[in-house]
C-alpha cells in the first residue's frame, strides 16, 4: 500500500479514538507509525491501532459499556448509543481490513496475481473512451 | 489495578516490558518500543497503540511520569526531531513495582525448576 494512503488510514484510526487520548498521544503515535512504516509492518500497525481504538472506546471510559468478543455478542449498556455502536462497527471493519491485508499484502497488485495464475495469457486493459480487454494467447 | 501494596497483581507482559525499558533511563515512546524489542531479542514488539494505552494507565497509577521538557537530567536524543518528543521516566513507585514483579517471577522460576527436577528424578 502506498505510504501516503497508509498514513491517511492510520490518521483515520487515530481520529476515531476518544478526543482526550488523541490529543495526549495522537501526534506521538503518528510519528511512531511513520518511523516504523515498512512493507511488512504496516498491517501490524493497523491492527494495533484498531485494537487500541476498541480498548479506548470500551474499556477506558468509566466502564460505560462492555464488548463481549468471546460470545460474539455486543452487550449494550446505557452508555453505548448508536454513535458508539457505529464507531465500534468502523473499528471492527478496520480490523477486518487489516486481516484481509494480512492475507493479500498488496491488493493493488491484483494483475500480478492474475498473470501468475494464468501465465499463458496477457491481459491488457485500455480505457480512454471505452474499456477494452485484449487477450494474447501464447503457445 | 496497580497498587502500591505488596499483594499487587502480576503485571502484564506489556507493562513489565515498558517498566523494564524505562529502568535503563528516560525514553520517548519510540525509544521504549526499540528498547523492548532489543531486550526481548526482537520476540516482543509493542505497537504504538498498545504502548500508549499502557503508558496512560501507568501514569495514572503513578508508576511512570512525564519528563519536563526543560529537564537537563535527560535524554539521549539522537536527533533534533527526537528532542521534540515526549519523554517518560520511571518513578520510585514504578521501580518498586518492577522490583516486586521481578521477585515474583524469580519465585515462579525457582518453583518451576524444583518441579521439573522432581519430575526428572521421579521418571529416573
Amino acid at each position: 500500500m502506498n505510504r501516503a494512503v497508509s498514513r491517511l488510514v492510520y490518521r483515520l484510526i487515530l481520529r476515531l479514538h476518544p478526543t482526550s487520548f488523541r490529543e495526549e498521544f495522537g501526534a506521538e503515535m503518528l510519528w511512531i507509525f511513520e518511523q516504523e512504516q515498512q512493507p511488512g509492518a504496516t498491517v501490524h500497525l493497523f491492527l494495533d491501532g484498531a485494537l487500541s481504538l476498541l480498548r479506548q472506546r470500551f474499556t477506558s471510559q468509566n466502564g460505560t459499556g462492555q464488548l463481549s468478543i468471546a460470545s460474539g455478542v455486543m452487550i449494550t449498556a446505557p452508555g453505548i448509543g448508536p454513535v458508539r455502536f457505529l464507531q465500534a462497527a468502523i473499528a471492527l471493519s478496520l480490523l477486518c481490513l487489516g486481516l484481509m491485508l494480512l492475507r493479500v499484502p498488496n491488493p493493488l497488485n491484483a494483475s500480478v496475481t492474475w498473470a501468475d495464475r494464468m501465465p499463458c495469457y496477457t491481459v491488457t486493459l485500455q480505457a480512454p473512451s471505452h474499456a477494452e480487454v485484449v487477450l494474447h494467447s501464447t503457445p | 489495578m496497580l497498587t502500591k501494596n505488596a499483594k499487587s497483581p502480576p503485571l502484564s507482559s506489556a507493562t513489565l516490558h515498558i517498566l523494564l525499558a524505562l529502568a535503563g533511563g528516560n525514553l520517548h515512546g519510540y525509544g521504549i518500543i526499540k528498547e523492548v524489542a532489543r531486550n526481548s531479542d526482537g520476540h516482543y514488539r509493542l505497537g504504538p497503540g498498545t504502548l500508549y494505552d499502557n503508558l496512560k494507565k501507568l501514569i495514572s497509577a503513578g508508576l511512570v511520569a512525564d519528563v519536563p521538557t526543560s529537564s537537563s537530567s535527560k535524554r539521549k536524543a539522537a536527533s533534533a526531531q527526537e528532542e521534540d518528543r515526549r519523554f517518560f521516566s520511571l518513578t520510585r513507585e514504578g521501580k518498586d513495582a518492577l522490583a516486586r514483579e521481578v521477585d515474583r517471577l524469580q519465585g515462579v522460576v525457582t518453583k518451576a525448576k524444583a518441579r521439573l527436577q522432581e519430575a526428572r528424578t521421579g521418571r529416573a
